[in-house]
């Protein structure tokens, strides 16, 4: 898959696959011993999991160690506070998701300000350049999963229906780009279909936003859920209220997995590779804090997710076997 | 600033000039000193009554006046207590910033970039996308409005549009016969007054369209690389390479606008291709990213380089970015390709440096991002040619700010254009510029424009987001 979105300033993406560590790189950060904080939105979604396993086995095997991950718990004020504190810590490196735009800019800098490495993904705050205010954003190329979900939709929508979009209420960069994906190209593939959209503004919220967008508009014929976990609180929601749609999403947790492998509500799944991601993440850092320069925007391409593909999906994914009821779905129907 | 009151905007010399027009009628000095207590406000160069009537040379009464009025249109709003200076403390006062919001596109070879700001000229927002160069010039100009649409929508919080700021390939220049829209000059499909009009007309604001390499040089003199220095050269390297040229601070745009056309500079060696001046052997054919993608083809089919030819058969393209990938992985030919392309590039610099002297160089586009080589070699070519005079101190840098320098550059544009007097005191006295009454008169102009295409009558159409709102985001 190609990377089709460009980065937070525009620029053309450099594969995340390209980002490597030699034998000699290993070997320059090795003597140093670096330490590194990771703050994160959540870390209880299993894309939260995933990229922090990815982060600390490059770290690891860089003998660098994380020595701090924050729980934002998707507040911005949280997240100033976290990077400020840090800021003034013994620290070599952090590697920060910025939560918001403008708000949490100044607290992002402050970090690169008082010498720390610092290493974004999926967004730098507007008004932060790499080089001076942060080494580099490593990215889920989103406007491409965007896309990827718009496609995987349209296939169960017939012509001239109406498609729901739920996506998030904050100033989000990644769901921001992920939505003007999916409306471009339904704009220029499905132009027939109609548009309907409904925010949420936290997670628990999505299900009853869902209801209600779907009492308004009642010829909705399917949705799209900015990412997994609201997908699912979706999902509950609808059956709950005897309602049944196509629903496509971003993000390949197991719940959303199960989901699709069972023939349920979810019927396509553009996914990120965030064990990659931090993998590439943790690469730049160690790169960055050896004297070595990056590229400012290391994007990775989504995985599209279809029941068809569900396992072989999750291995790539998850860098694990699929889970035993995707096993026994996948066996039922080789048999 | 001083004595603004009394002078008035004179562009038939084609610059800022301001001649005395004699004592004013009471209309036209009330805006003129409310423009100027503005802009003194705006600015932070007065941020009290006192501070403004010491700058102003206006009386306190008319001071008083003056900041009442500004701020009862919402244009500034009291602040904290300054430092008592053996009496009361005087209030501050400043310029409502989130007044309005500026709406800001950039065209380029190959992308879209969109943002909105504040009128301060701060960005706040902003999204790039690749351009499929499929695309027709009608489906370009509607994407772009579908992204200023989603970008009011999503991100002014309610403001109000009072200014947009579009950049387009190529040069361009301030219409003669408009103070509120900019024309420009070459007849090409997206250069014609129906799209500025067509914008101004869906957002009820001014529009000033301008040369995107222009404004890039702004943006990093505004924010970049370039902050603080008052002579700089930035060259955008993509498809076609060009300069924006600052000079002491200011912005160099020639009789024509055209100023900067170096991808034109001949580079004395001949090629096969015929440039699109007509002309053989320029930079731009030799050495842009259309040339390095060309040369890249063919190293890939001929298996010269194993690299592209992977490449190649992955995505079923090439381009530049590829060709500096393969540099950075240790590609022979694409390493000695970007070598010769900067050699080129910095060939051509180097009269520019001796002409110029800037004190630095800003390198943005798609290939100044294809790695070190590229500038090492720009570098090399600059240094050993130019006058040692010229390079003493001369700095030779990557854009930082990539597509963002194109959306900073077009917010201090507006910025400057809607408060420069001539401009300001039309509209001050009504709160916004979205009711200046010369836009009253382009709409009209634009609406007939788009009867005459049509070939038909049609109905008056309502200047978007005065009466309703243009509901939802249009895709």
């Amino acid at each position: 898959m190609t990377i089709t979105g460009l980065g937070p300033h525009g620029e053309r993406a450099v594969p995340a696959d390209q980002i490597h560590l030699s034998e000699a790189d290993f070997a320059a950060a090795d003597k140093r011993r670096f330490s590194v904080a990771v703050v994160l939105h959540t870390t209880t979604s299993d894309w939260s999991r995933q990229e922090l396993a990815g982060i600390a086995t490059v770290l690891g095997r860089a003998s660098a160690a994380v020595v701090e991950v924050v729980d934002c718990g998707f507040d911005a004020a949280a997240q100033i506070e976290a990077l400020r504190r840090l800021s003034s810590e013994n620290l070599d490196a952090v590697i920060s998701i910025p939560i918001g735009n403008a708000a949490v800019a100044e607290a992002h800098r402050a970090v690169s300000a008082a010498g720390i490495k610092l290493v974004l993904l999926d967004n730098a705050p507007t008004g932060l350049l790499p080089g001076t205010d942060y080494v580099s954003v490593v990215s889920a190329d989103n406007f491409g999963l965007g896309q990827m979900a718009a496609k995987l939709l349209a296939a169960q929508i017939g012509s001239g229906g109406t498609v729901g979009i739920l996506t998030y209420g904050a100033d989000f960069y990644a769901t921001r780009e992920r939505e003007i994906a999916f409306r471009k190209w339904m704009a220029a593939h499905r132009p027939e279909i109609c548009i309907a959209r409904e925010k949420f503004a936290n997670v628990s919220e999505a299900g009853a936003a869902a209801t209600r967008m779907m009492a308004d508009n009642v010829q909705i014929g399917g949705l799209f859920v900015a990412w997994d976990v609201p997908a699912m609180g979706v999902v509950r929601a609808l059956r709950q209220h005897a309602l049944a749609v196509p629903v496509t999403t971003v993000d390949l947790g197991n719940d959303v997995a199960a989901e699709l492998a069972a023939g349920g509500m979810i019927k396509g799944v553009a996914a990120q590779r965030p064990y990659d991601q931090g993998v590439a993440a943790g690469a730049t850092a160690i790169l960055a804090l050896i004297g070595k320069e990056s590229p400012a925007w290391i994007a990775l391409s989504g995985v599209e997710v279809v029941a068809a593909n569900v396992v072989e999906a999750y291995q790539i994914i998850w860098h694990a076997p699929a889970p035993k009821e995707l096993m026994g779905v996948r066996r039922k129907k080789a048999g | 600033m001083s004595g603004g009151a009394n002078k008035s905007y004179d562009s038939s010399a084609g610059g800022r000039a301001y001649r005395s027009v004699g004592r004013p009628r009471t209309l036209d000095a009330g805006q003129n000193s409310l423009a100027l207590v503005l802009n003194l406000v705006r600015t932070g160069q007065s941020t009290t009554r006192q501070e403004v009537e010491r700058e102003s040379e206006l009386g306190r009464a008319a001071v008083t006046d003056r900041l009442a009025t500004l701020g009862a249109l919402g244009l500034i709003a009291d602040g904290e207590l300054g430092q008592a200076n053996g009496g009361r403390a005087p209030r501050h006062v400043s310029f409502r910033r989130d007044a309005g919001v500026l709406l800001l596109a950039v065209l380029d070879d190959a992308s879209i970039a969109v943002g909105i700001a504040d009128l301060s000229g701060r960005l706040v927002g902003e999204h790039h996308e690749a351009l499929d160069m499929a695309d027709s010039p009608a489906s370009i100009y509607e994407r772009i409005q579908v992204l200023l649409a989603w970008m009011q929508q999503e991100q002014a919080d309610g403001a109000e549009v009072w200014g947009v700021g579009i950049a387009v390939p190529g040069p361009g220049e301030q219409s003669s016969d408009s103070t509120l829209a900019a024309d420009l000059v070459e007849p090409q499909p997206w250069r014609n007054r129906g799209f500025a009009g067509s914008v101004s007309a869906r957002f009820g604001a001014p529009v000033y369209v301008r040369s995107s390499v222009h404004m890039k040089a702004i943006g990093e003199l505004k924010a970049g690389a370039g902050r603080g220095v008052g002579d700089l050269l930035f060259v955008s390297l993509d498809r076609s390479i060009s300069a924006g040229i600052i000079s002491d601070g200011q912005l160099h745009r020639g009789a024509q606008g055209a100023a900067g056309l170096v991808g034109h500079a001949p580079t004395g060696e001949e090629g096969a291709v015929t440039c699109r001046c007509g002309s053989r052997g320029c930079l731009e054919v030799l050495a842009g990213a259309d040339a390095m993608a060309r040369e890249a083809l063919a190293a890939a089919s001929t298996e010269r380089s194993r690299y592209l030819a992977e490449t190649l058969a992955r995505n079923g393209t090439l381009t530049a970015t590829d060709v500096g990938h393969g540099a950075q992985i240790g590609d022979g030919f694409c390493a000695e390709l970007i070598g010769r392309s900067g050699r080129l590039i910095g060939e051509s610099l180097a009269p520019l440096a001796n002409l110029l002297n800037p004190a630095l160089i800003v390198l943005g586009g798609t290939m100044a991002q294809t790695g070190d080589i590229m500038l090492a070699a720009i570098r090399e070519a600059v240094y050993r040619i130019s006058h040692p005079l010229a390079t003493r101190d001369l700095r030779i840098l990557r854009s930082q700010m990539g597509g963002s320098a194109g959306l900073v550059g077009a917010a201090q544009l507006v910025v400057e254009e809607l408060f420069a007097p001539p401009i300001l005191k039309g509209w001050i006295h009504l709160g916004s510029p979205r009711r200046h009454p010369e836009l009253d008169r382009l709409m009209v102009d634009t609406q007939q424009e788009e009867q005459k295409r049509a070939g038909r009558p049609q109905p008056p159409k309502r200047r978007a987001g005065q009466t309703r709102n243009t509901g939802g985001i249009e895709a």
